[in-house]
């Protein structure tokens, strides 16, 4: 056994270089048996009034940014930006910046809890329940659903990597079922269809890198890289680097979208195309390219009846020739598909249409065309979060008793999941629903047990960077605070354990197998393990001799890049060779309008309970602290509906009921609906505010697995009801104070 | 002290007229006038103390328990917000200054002017004006964020050596009102003095009888003691009406000073004396009508030509006011500026519109359709009815200046409409307060210048004997 | 450049580098993310207010992200650029003269528009006066743990650098005159001026489009002043017309 070194003491033997920045070396798996002091006893080489910046990744996304928090006396004051780290350089999106009122969010959990399925886990007045296991009592919780682990069941999200990777090593070797992740964010991203098109094209089944940064023209099919789509912090990035980044041009920008979101507000064209139709219109757009050009035409495009489709499709076909000859004239265009688009019924098809696109201008693999991201570091393989279809296939599993034991990290299915897949229900097939979620969120109220998981602020780990630089990056997080304790004493507010730590505990009570699958002392001598292949490893962002060494600059930097480009130019096949067909997108429910789920650019899919994003001014409407309804302004008018009043929508999969907003900037026969908002737990600043659009969305998937979400016909009912919306924008200032008759 | 006294509002009198029916001209002994003055001051109906004790409790309620609430919790019980930080209790404390300059105008223009018909109602208007300036000094620390620190608005000594900034115009408002209000109690208490001996003498006992007594400075009514009064007053009279225009001309700098489209405009000064007078006229009507109606013998003292003549006065000032109606249309128009016609196009045409055509109605149209007209003018309760109108309309004036339009600015992101919240309840405090007042002050001193009456109808009754001027009144004592 | 304002009988005292800070804001790449509001509103203790007072118009952010309507005629529908809009730190600021306590004042050796918590009174003829509409008041006690005990623990995040403020009290964009004055102290105890790109604003350092810089006017090498220099046919102030002289530079988007 080792000895146990309280972190002052190791600390102590780092070298502490520059003044304002800390690091955390190590001496070896020994030095890891961290002891949680409070901060009445702080580390000697802290000064009083002067802060330490502990460098780390955000988990409020997928993205893997990089971060620096700046401490003082063991409380984290503010999230500030890691320059070098390759994915945002250093750079922060907002809900990044409030990542910390997640860390300090008065409703977490507090300590493991053994629990009753739909209890809640705290009240009113903010009051969270009290934990009633120790901690031991929990690991042989966790070690039982360990043991005979053909039937059980790991569902994580899509941060942190390491533990993924830790689960898949369990399971791999005891026999579970390999682990699913899954996010909401990846279901609206179209994450299984962007993949699945890399594969068909490129034979890799990676995300694509759009290299917007470097392109001269980009134009836009549905993707909102603006705001939550991929890797916002980069995209934004890469957005102002084509318009101001070449002193000699201004980058031009076409957003093809029903609704004008924030992203497409930035284009110098918006074209509200009907939902669905965005594959035609790119086969419409390469067959003007490849007319213009002259030469052969393209297989591709050679079938696309430009008459039918144009009048089919309302569109002025002087718009789609100027956009044509804009792509003609470019150095560099591109042609990116995603979000909406890609959650339609056509969605692979309409990417590989786009991809046709990019074909023609030639880009694959070019600086300002399609890239494949590249692998991290220490990947062998891609691997993507589980599609909709693939939570379906868990789903009938749960049903048909072929999962005993859930285990539940880093996402909540409950809410992230439309209704309509059924995972509530299924979770009463379930015998064991274990929770390591850090707030009590709804899939935590229905299992049987919460074990909470430290924070990510709070805890180790690695993230692979799947997209968003062109640099293979692992991002590294350390704890930034050892915890969260109460105020007027040293006791620890918030009584949480890695799910890491907890589950190698667990695996040395489950028996041999699971022993032998997880030999590590804890959870930092096994991320340690997953970088010991990196060291010695030529053009990285550091080197070092050894592991210890590596790791402590691991730590201190924020992880591990290499230093070049390490896009591959994809060996793509012939796209242009083949007979492309869009087929007519297809539509669920016999409703009158096209319903448009998008998530919101503020809170994301997980910011409703961090009280600074709810009060973020959405960037389109400027509404905050609830959920709306765009509508356009003719069809309101025509429907005789005001703002604010609250009308009910209604598909096949569901109703809800939420606040109108006129909104010029939407097709007038499409609304739209952000998702982030109606939860029904998830701490008292989420629970009963606002309305989940998800609710609506039917069981629908396209060809790569994805979910239709985009595919939703839905039609309105007036309530008579008002509940007016918070904008921050006046009303009388922006839309005129003048009554229309 | 004989004076020469000017010709009545209306001179010709009618040999069929019975001269009699106007004041100047239906002396009565002057012994008997103070006690008529003395028995309304002590002749109280039940009515009467049922009002106080109500306008008691609303005081204390709106004004003790709500303004607590407002203080401890914060101006957010309240209806302001950005970009309409001041909201009603601003337009409570130009409201009531502008009631307190009829006092002045009254006593002070009027006396100048030599206007005889003033002379009944001098102290009833120069109580409204004191009245008026305690409601605005509380209006004004009601709209502050921390009022509890409002003496550092005062020039006062202090440890970390600072003045405050003169360079501000609610600094100059602050010594503007302040002058105001002590010029204008003085000017009250100087003519109260002789009518305060008075009560004093015919008082028996007790703790009035000590207040007259102190207060009434030992006036005798010497020749020597009139003359150093008559001198005071005079400089009083004169020195005051500077004092009424600036004061009302300063706050209305606060606006104007302001970068505010619709604010930012010099017409402002003129603009709210004028609609001071406006006001003021109106709620002395009121007060002339309440007083008549409800205190003993009041309708020897106040009679159809004072109301003629204050009728006249309302109709007059709304002509003036009429010019800065049009002003309003005008300045937009040649002027030019965007902001400018929108801030009068939201008056016009915005959600509050409706404010904007009432005030138009109540304070034009009321005082050119009811005011031309001789017996109506001469009709109480008719002017009352019209003044309650007037002051209605000026109410939604100042109204529309502030939280409506405080609206428009330059960022039209920010536009929001204001909603008054506590202000309702406190503005209403405000009112009764003033009502308490005065009812309180109806108790304790003498509504009516006995003294100045009697000199008035001395004046009248001299005849020219040869070359003497002969009173034809005799000095009753 | 920093003026003198010959105030009588005080000392005028040098106190280190001086340095006139000022901002280029460039709309083309404002993307309206509001990762600047979030950066300032964590750095600078700006209170919630919750759904109802937020709606009314009392949101306590010192930046905003404003945008109105070119065309709202369908389908040619356009938005106008993003524009971030905070305090400008006006050489001739509206708001200093009206204030009767001298609670907002003229910083002299950092040209900036200073607002004194402590000295504030709450008359709020500055908020009325300020032409941009960026002072916010703090209409109740939004951050007192009496009354929202749920704050005790979020109040953890808080910065220990900046005042939190109660009722009763104006309060605006400081261009984070905390990180100044670290960068002043630090630059001044090494004997030397502060470097361009030294420190910078929380939004500035937030902003992933790399939209707001922060630097010094007075330095003509400065990141800001060669922004300005090359983007020249795009360079306005806010409301020019009125001559406030702010010192923010915006760069038109769209063009």
């Amino acid at each position: 056994m080792s000895e146990k070194i309280s972190r002052r003491d190791f600390l102590k033997l780092a070298s502490v270089g520059a003044a304002t920045t800390a690091v955390l070396t190590g001496c070896g798996p020994a030095s890891r048996y961290v002891q949680r002091e409070p901060y009445s006893k702080m580390p000697e080489y802290t000064y009083n009034g002067l802060s330490t910046y502990y460098a780390t990744t955000c988990r409020e996304c997928a993205a893997g940014c990089g971060i620096i928090v700046r401490t003082m006396q063991g409380r984290a004051l503010k999230v500030e930006e890691n320059p070098n780290h390759p994915v945002n350089r250093g750079k922060t999106c907002a809900r990044g910046q409030v990542a910390l009122e997640g860390l300090y969010n008065p409703n977490r959990v507090r300590g493991p809890i053994q629990h009753t399925r739909g209890e809640a886990l705290y009240n009113a007045e903010f009051e969270n329940a009290e934990p009633n296991l120790t901690w031991d009592e929990a690991i042989q919780v966790v070690a039982d659903a360990l043991v005979s682990p053909e039937r059980t069941a790991f569902l994580m999200g899509t941060a942190s990597d390491h533990l993924f990777d830790l689960v898949s090593d369990l399971a791999a070797d005891t026999g579970a079922p390999a682990p699913i992740r899954f996010s909401a964010g990846s279901l609206f991203d179209g994450q299984a269809t962007l993949s699945r098109v890399a594969e068909d094209l490129f034979g890799q089944p990676a995300l694509p890198f759009f290299d917007i940064g470097n392109s001269d023209l980009v134009l836009s099919f549905g993707a909102n890289f603006l705001e939550t789509w991929l890797s916002p912090v980069a995209y934004n990035r890469a957005y102002a680097q084509m318009r101001r980044g070449n002193p000699d041009r201004r980058g031009y920008f076409i957003q093809f979208e029903p609704r004008m979101s924030q992203t497409a507000a930035k284009a110098d064209e918006w074209v509200p195309i009907q939902p669905g139709t965005e594959g035609q219109v790119a086969l419409v757009i390469g067959r003007l390219v490849a007319e213009a050009k002259g030469g052969d035409m393209p297989l591709a495009f050679a079938n696309v009846d430009l008459e039918a489709i144009t009048s089919e499709l309302g569109i002025d076909r002087e718009i789609l020739e100027n956009i044509a000859q804009h792509v003609v004239d470019a150095e560099s265009p591109i042609a990116i598909p995603g979000g909406a688009v890609l959650g339609q019924s056509n969605g692979l098809q309409t990417a590989q249409a786009v991809m046709a696109l990019n074909a023609l201008s030639n880009n694959f693999g070019k600086a300002g065309g399609v890239l494949l991201s590249p692998l991290a570091p220490n990947q062998d393989a891609y691997h993507r979060p589980a599609s909709a279809q693939e939570m379906a296939d868990l789903i009938r599993r749960m049903n048909s008793g072929d999962v005993t034991k859930l285990l539940i990290h880093g996402v909540n299915p409950i809410f992230e999941l439309p209704k309509s897949l059924g995972f509530a229900e299924a979770l009463a097939n379930v015998g064991t629903v274990i929770s390591f979620a850090t707030f009590a969120d709804e899939t935590a109220v229905a299992a049987d047990y919460v074990f909470p998981d430290r924070h990510g602020l709070e805890s180790w780990g690695y993230q692979q960077v799947a997209t968003g630089t062109s640099q293979s990056a692992l991002s590294g997080s350390q704890p930034v605070v050892t915890g969260v304790y109460q105020r007027d004493s040293s006791e620890i507010l918030y009584n949480a354990r890695s799910t890491a730590d907890i589950l190698i505990s667990a695996a040395k009570l489950a028996g041999e197998t699971a022993a032998q699958a997880l030999p590590y002392n804890d959870e930092v001598e096994y991320i340690q393990s997953k970088l010991t292949n990196l060291v010695g490893q030529a053009d990285g962002s550091f080197t070092a001799p050894e592991i210890n060494s590596f790791s402590a600059h691991f730590q201190q930097n924020g992880g591990w890049w290499r230093n070049t480009a390490d896009l591959e130019a994809p060996a793509a096949v012939d796209v242009l060779g083949s007979d492309l067909q869009v087929q007519a997108a297809e539509f669920a429910g016999e409703g009158e309008f096209f319903f448009l789920p998008f998530v919101s650019p503020t809170l994301g899919e997980a910011g409703a309970n961090k009280p600074w994003l709810q009060e973020l001014a959405d960037p389109t409407t400027t509404v905050m602290w609830n959920t709306w309804v765009e509508i356009n302004p003719e069809t309101a008018h025509e429907l005789e509906i005001e703002d604010d009043d609250v009308i009910r929508i209604v598909s096949e999969a569901g109703t809800v009921e939420a606040s109108v907003y006129k909104y010029p900037g939407i097709r007038p026969d499409t609304i739209a609906m952000p998702f982030g908002q109606g939860h029904t737990a998830y701490g008292i600043y989420a629970q009963g505010r606002g309305v989940n659009p998800a609710d609506l969305i039917g069981e629908h998937f396209n060809e790569a697995g994805d979910l239709v979400f985009a595919g939703m016909k839905v039609n309105i009912e007036k309530t008579g009801k008002k509940r007016e919306l918070a904008r921050m924008e006046g009303k009388l200032g922006v839309y005129g104070f003048i009554e229309e008759k | 002290m004989a004076t020469v006294a000017q010709p009545l509002a209306s001179p010709d009198i009618d040999e069929h007229e019975d001269p009699r029916q106007f004041l100047m001209h239906d002396p009565l002994p002057r012994g008997q006038m103070n006690d008529m003055v003395m028995e309304s001051m002590h002749t109280t109906s039940p009515i009467f103390w049922v009002v106080v004790i109500a306008l008691v409790l609303i005081v204390l309620f709106t004004l003790g328990y709500e303004w607590y609430v407002l203080i401890m919790q914060g101006q957010g019980r309240a209806g302001v917000t950005r970009p309409d930080y001041w909201g009603v209790f601003l337009v409570n404390t130009v409201f009531w200054i502008g009631i307190s300059h009829a006092g002045t105008f009254i006593s002070a223009i009027l006396r100048v002017l030599k206007v005889e018909s003033r002379r009944p109602f001098t102290r009833a208007a120069e109580l409204m004006t004191t009245f008026g300036l305690v409601q605005a000094g509380l209006s004004i620390f009601m709209h502050l964020g921390r009022v509890w620190l409002v003496y550092w608005m005062f020039p006062l000594p202090n440890q970390r050596t600072i003045w405050p900034d003169f360079h501000s115009p609610l600094m100059w408002d602050l010594m503007a009102i302040t002058t105001y209000l002590l010029c204008s109690t003085m000017y009250l208490f100087l003519p109260l003095i002789p009518d305060l001996a008075m009560a004093r003498d015919r008082t028996q006992g007790g703790w009035l009888k000590h207040f007259y007594k102190i207060l009434a400075l030992g006036f005798r009514g010497t020749e020597g003691e009139w003359k150093n009064l008559t001198t005071a007053m005079n400089i009083f009279a004169f020195a005051i009406i500077p004092v009424m225009f600036s004061v009302h001309t300063i706050v209305s700098w606060d606006f104007a000073m302001a970068t505010r489209p619709g604010w930012n405009s010099t017409v402002f000064g003129p603009y709210f004396v004028v609609g001071a007078l406006h006001s003021g006229m109106a709620a002395v009507a009121i007060v002339l009508f309440l007083l008549r109606s409800t205190m003993l013998h009041y309708k020897y003292f106040i009679r159809a030509e004072h109301f003629n003549t204050i009728g006249m006065l309302m109709l007059l000032v709304s002509m003036a006011w009429a010019y800065f109606y049009f002003n309003d249309y005008l300045v937009p128009w040649y002027g030019g500026d965007v902001w400018d016609k929108l801030f009068q196009e939201y008056a016009e045409k915005g959600p509050k519109a409706y404010l904007w055509y009432t005030m138009l109605i109540c304070n034009i149209a009321v005082p050119w359709l009811l005011l031309w007209n001789k017996k109506w003018r001469e009709t109480p309760w008719l002017l009352a009815i019209a003044g309650i109108l007037i002051n209605v309309g000026m109410y939604l004036e100042r109204y529309i200046i502030i939280p409506v339009g405080v609206t428009i600015n330059r960022m039209p992101f920010t536009w929001r409409q204001y909603e008054p919240r506590i202000e309702i309840p406190m503005t209403i405090g405000t009112f009764a307060l003033f009502l308490l007042l005065y009812m309180l002050a109806s108790r304790v001193i003498p509504l009516i210048p006995v003294w100045e009456v009697q000199e008035g109808q001395e004046a009248h009754m001299l005849r020219k004997v040869g070359k003497a001027h002969v009173s034809t009144l005799s000095d009753l004592e | 450049m920093a003026t003198e304002l010959g105030m009588p009988g005080t000392n005028q005292v040098e106190e280190g580098p001086v340095g006139v800070w000022g901002m280029v804001i460039d709309q083309d790449l404002c993307t309206g993310c509001q990762a600047c509001v979030a950066a300032c509103s964590m750095e600078n203790n700006v209170a919630v207010v919750g759904e109802e007072d937020a709606g009314y118009g009392r949101y306590m952010h010192w930046i905003r992200i404003e945008r109105l309507w070119e065309s709202t005629e369908y389908p040619k529908v356009k938005m106008t650029p993003f524009q971030p809009m905070l305090c400008q730190h006006c050489h001739n600021a509206p708001c200093e003269p009206v204030c009767p306590v001298y609670a907002s004042v003229h910083s002299l050796s950092q040209d900036l528009n200073l607002q004194v918590y402590n000295r504030c009174v709450g008359t709020r003829y500055c908020g009325n006066n300020c032409p941009y509409q960026v002072r916010s008041f703090n209409w109740l006690d939004y951050q007192d743990e009496r009354i929202h005990p749920e704050l005790v623990t979020l109040h953890n995040h808080m910065n220990p650098d900046v005042t939190v403020r109660r009722r009763g009290v104006m309060e605006k964009c400081t261009f984070c005159i905390q990180r100044i004055h670290k960068a002043e102290d630090k630059a001044k105890s090494e004997g030397r001026e502060i470097e361009d790109g030294e420190f910078t604003t929380a939004c500035a350092a937030a902003c992933p489009a790399n939209a707001i810089t922060f630097g010094r006017l007075d330095d003509p090498e400065s990141e800001i002043n060669q922004r300005a220099e090359a983007n020249q046919s795009r360079a306005y102030h806010a409301l020019e017309e009125i001559r406030t002289m702010p010192r923010i530079t915006y760069l038109k988007g769209g063009v």
